[in-house]
């Protein structure tokens, strides 16, 4: 179904398959990304990393690169001690190095910083730095961190143990009743290995300080600038660095999905190495160096239980996790929920009773915890009770689609409260999982299927029916450093009648050039390709906390809307004094104000604008122009049903996925061609983890996947062809009816093509693998299982 | 990471001579490719250097070499290596059992297994590579010990590793085994 369009293509409002109006620069080649951005007098500064997961440093011995032509200056953590930087906060109110003074706790940590007029120099001379380090035992496993005897990494925070923090939710007691009373209980350990993001643009920074004005700017690979800005503001403060002086610069960003929304530590060093040396600083980091330093995501060691009655009707949802964060805290979650929105996961169904809880620990891995295109922590939800809902179905011998139908939450049981204390805003599940179901041919498949394995081949059809929860937040529950997790818009029309919109958001490939330029085109009828967006300058644009957890539509699309609207209201004065009616004789259509009963009598929008300048009413405020602030009163719920066709080569255990079919429910769309490429992004890169990605670590805590030799991605060679499709069910809180859908795809694509794969084996007895499937893995299974 | 190799190998000498080079680190350590003894601390400790570069990573390990095991009924030695780079780029640790049996009056066999563990930049290039590299590096003192016993000099025993040839050949079998093709076998 496409959207309900109510402007002219001329307008190019909501519903519009408009072009993207960034992707000219973009395809030109003609993109703007930190690393284009050159300054009179740029240092360079490249990093030396240690080798090891655990060890002191006993020394750092800079004197050979010093002595190099070129070299600038050598930065370790003993010279920002001296000014109070060597630690800062995270997000997550725990600690973080920015270089450290006597221990490394993971491998690819930063050690020292060299600046040097070059960045070939700059990389030389990290080669001759020489840091001598004493190894210490290293603590990798996230089990063997919470034994007794383990070493404890953090007692810099005066820690006894490597334990962070336990977090819980739900009813226990009623959860426990309902287990016991259940006629069939189902319990899988499922592993959500670390992954990362990998985007295209790798992280980096220019900080230049003007040692005249005592200006920072910042040109910076961030999805957050504002917040960058004041968190700055916070942990500089004492050397002088002052709000109202420091300019974070987000230029055009090569994908961000979670990965740019930390300050990592190279960002700060080359900070500090401005102020001090008071010259420009690049630093761009290598592949390599993002792989293998920068915020991973998942990594939950996830026990899950469901109790169901012997019919199917699921009674209850228990999950215990635990959660592998690295040598610190350092995700990126809203500062009251430190497992993000894991309570996500009683899912599309009802389900009375639920108890969750998660254990945070300590080893020595880099830190993180971010999203990987997902809400916080929602693939680990989704992919937690889809793969379960398919266990419970294969326990009961149904079929996991009747098992779904039966335990959806039906239509109108919206707004519905889950057990976990989320208010769903509006979904319809069963239309959703029916239409991929006819689409697919389900029915058919199965009947395929049972002939396949008559003949002994291995043929699997997986569903996920997922629930996304997007839009963070409203400001009583949401909050990033105290800062309440609004969105805004500031909208000024032009005497000409065009206009320019500034965000708090920042695109990074979402399209927002284009998607806010069309809800503005909606409200007030102003052409969407007059209307220009920008983002990411914290000078020019108004505050707001950034792109992530697919917020943006649902938080500054709203802003859009509502800003658009207090013009409107202006301009429907102008209108009626220049028309010389009552405000209430005239009728609103995109674009124009005509009298009611006359409809020869209007004004235009471009009119009214330039009447706002030339020949406003007496009394009133020359300009035309609003700010809007928006508060979302709840989340957005999007959802939808993804159903995976696989077959399985017995020989070499390849999985190959033969169709995939994808009804995404997004509320409202603005620009359905974006939203499609959306899907197929996230698509593919839910793909990439259930089938490919997982960063690796030995024993030691070497870095076993450290470049794209080993981190595999899927190509177009690898990628299934999509298919998409859509069902429409409105937020009835949000001002367009939009959800959020950025993320919808990443979230619930895994568990589709796991339960898929699972199926196809599910007759020789597996009952769950955890991603990524590689051909090994299921080559191993099928042997183990006397398949072949 | 670990890395565990085993390859048996005969030579056409006695055994006595076989276990008197095999026995000897002064001997066996400078066929281990660009490995070196600097010094001997005692009967059954000495200090060494290995230095080693791999396209574009160089490590050169200091460290302690010791005699764990040296039995002369059964002819095996253990030999335990352990290393920190000079220059902070990680550190390695090598375990070598060795055994010499005589198969005939005048032809050895001999069985050596090593464990090489390698922490840092050489460990970030994966298990395929190190192991591919690690068996070259196996064939090398192989050949460099066998020639030692039937007399000749060793060519290249105690000079730093070359770089680009091994990783070279580490990628070829990695690339002859990818296409099908038996290794060597180029």
């Amino acid at each position: 179904m496409e959207a309900e369009v109510r402007t002219p293509p001329t307008i190019c409002g909501m519903g519009h398959r408009m072009k993207r109006k960034e992707d000219a620069r973009f395809l030109f080649g003609k993109g703007r990304y930190v690393d284009d951005i050159k300054l009179p007098g740029m240092l360079y500064m490249d990093i030396v990393r240690s080798p090891f997961a655990h060890a002191r440093i006993k020394s750092i011995n800079a004197e050979r690169a010093l002595a190099m032509d070129g070299v600038v200056a050598v930065i370790t953590g003993k010279d920002l001690e001296k000014y109070n930087l060597h630690w800062m906060p995270t997000l997550m109110g725990d600690t973080q190095m920015v270089l450290p003074t006597d221990r490394v706790m993971y491998q690819a940590q930063e050690v020292a910083a060299v600046i040097a007029t070059d960045r070939y120099i700059a990389a030389d001379a990290v080669e001759a730095i020489e840091v001598e380090y004493e190894p210490l035992e290293p603590v990798i496993d996230p089990f063997r961190a919470l034994e007794p005897d383990a070493p404890v990494l953090r007692t810099d925070k005066g820690k006894t143990d490597n334990h962070i923090w336990h977090w819980e939710v739900g009813d226990r007691e009623a959860t426990e009743r309902a287990f016991q009373e259940a006629d069939v209980v189902v319990k899988q350990q499922i592993y959500i290995p670390r992954i990362h993001v990998a985007s295209i643009e790798t992280c980096g920074c220019i900080a230049d300080y003007d040692p005249v004005e005592g200006k920072l700017t910042v040109y910076m690979t961030t999805q957050a600038p504002h917040v960058v800005r004041t968190a700055l503001a916070m942990v500089a403060g004492h050397v002088g660095l002052s709000e109202e002086k420091i300019r974070v610069i987000s230029p055009d960003i090569g994908g961000g999905f979670g990965g740019k929304v930390p300050i990592y530590p190279g960002y700060v060093i080359a900070i500090a190495a401005s102020v001090l040396l008071g010259k420009p600083v690049k630093w761009i980091e290598d592949r390599s160096e993002n792989l293998q330093a920068d915020s991973f995501a998942r990594d939950y060691h996830i026990t899950a239980e469901l109790a169901a009655t012997k019919e199917g009707k699921i009674t209850a949802l228990r999950i215990k996790t635990l959660a592998d964060h690295g040598y610190t805290d350092a995700a990126a979650n809203p500062s009251k929920f430190p497992a993000g929105l894991f309570s996500i996961c009683t899912g599309s169904y009802d389900i009375k009773h639920a108890f969750v809880e998660v254990d945070a620990v300590y080893t020595n891995k880099p830190p993180g915890g971010i999203a990987y295109r997902c809400s916080f922590r929602v693939t680990e939800a989704v992919h937690a009770i889809e793969r379960m809902v398919d266990v419970l179905a294969q326990k009961l011998g149904m079929d996991p689609a009747e098992l779904r139908f039966k335990n959806f939450i039906q239509p109108d049981q919206f707004p519905y409260k889950s057990a976990l204390g989320w208010e769903y805003d509006s979904g319809n599940y069963p239309a959703a999982l029916r239409k991929a179901m006819d689409l697919i041919g389900y029915e058919e498949l199965r009947r395929e299927q049972a002939e396949r394995r008559a003949r002994g081949e291995l043929m699997g059809i997986g569903i996920s029916s997922f629930t996304e929860i997007v839009g963070a937040g409203p400001s009583r529950h949401f909050d990033i450093l105290g800062i309440k997790m609004f969105d805004s818009c500031e909208l000024r029309i032009h005497p000409t009648g065009k206009a320019i919109a500034r965000f708090g958001t920042k695109s990074q490939g979402q399209g927002h050039e284009t998607t806010y330029a069309q809800i503005i085109a909606e409200e007030l009828g102003i052409p969407a390709e007059h209307v220009q967006v920008e983002e990411g300058d914290t000078d020019t644009a108004p505050y707001g906390l950034g792109t992530y957890a697919s917020r943006s539509t649902p938080t500054a699309g709203a802003a859009a809307a509502m800003a658009a609207r207090k013009v409107r209201e202006k301009a429907r004065k102008i209108a009626a004094y220049l028309l010389e009616v009552s405000e209430e004789d005239l009728e609103w259509e995109p674009g124009v104000f005509r009298v009611k009963g006359a409809p020869d009598k209007s004004v235009t929008i471009q009119d009214i604008a330039l009447a706002a300048y030339t020949n406003h009413p007496p009394g009133m405020e020359a300009g035309l122009e609003a700010v809007h602030y928006y508060d979302p009163p709840n989340l957005t719920f999007p959802f939808g049903s993804y159903i995976c066709v696989v077959d399985i080569d017995k020989g070499t255990g390849q999985v190959k996925i033969r169709r995939f079919v994808a009804v995404d429910d997004c509320g409202h769309v603005i620009n359905p061609m974006i939203v499609e490429g959306q899907i197929h992004g996230g698509l593919t890169m839910g793909f990439a983890p259930a089938m490919m990605e997982e960063l690796v670590y030995d024993e030691e805590g070497n870095i076993l996947t450290g470049s794209f030799m080993d981190y595999l991605l899927p190509t177009a060679v690898e990628t299934p062809r999509w298919e998409t499709a859509r069902t429409v069910t409105p937020s009835p809180h949000h001002p367009l009816g939009a959800k959020g859908v950025g993320e919808s795809a990443t979230v619930g694509a895994p568990a589709a093509i796991v339960n898929a794969v699972v199926d196809a084996l599910s007759p020789y007895g597996v009952t769950h693998i955890d991603i990524p499937i590689t051909p090994y893995k299921v080559w191993k299974i099928l042997h183990e299982k006397g398949v072949v | 990471m670990k890395t565990t190799i085993e390859k048996t190998f005969t030579v056409r000498q006695p055994l006595e001579k076989v276990w008197s080079y095999l026995s000897d680190p002064a001997k066996v350590v400078p066929c281990v490719p660009g490995a070196q003894l600097t010094e001997q601390v005692d009967a059954r400790h000495y200090r060494g250097t290995v230095s080693l570069k791999v396209g574009p990573v160089s490590a050169s390990y200091k460290g302690e070499i010791t005699i764990e095991t040296l039995d002369h009924e059964t002819h095996t030695i253990k030999l335990v290596g352990r290393g920190l780079d000079a220059r902070g780029k990680g550190s390695a640790s090598m375990t070598m059992q060795g055994q010499a049996r005589a198969l005939d009056d005048n032809t050895t066999e001999i069985t050596n297994r090593i464990e090489i563990s390698v922490t840092g930049m050489l460990a970030q290039f994966g298990s395929r590579l190190i192991e591919d590299v690690s068996s070259r590096l196996f064939d090398q003192f192989t050949e460099c010990f066998e020639s030692l016993l039937s007399g000749e000099a060793p060519e290249e025993a105690g000079q730093a590793l070359s770089a680009g040839s091994l990783i070279k050949e580490g990628i070829k079998s990695v690339a002859g085994r990818f296409f099908g093709k038996k290794e060597g076998n180029e």
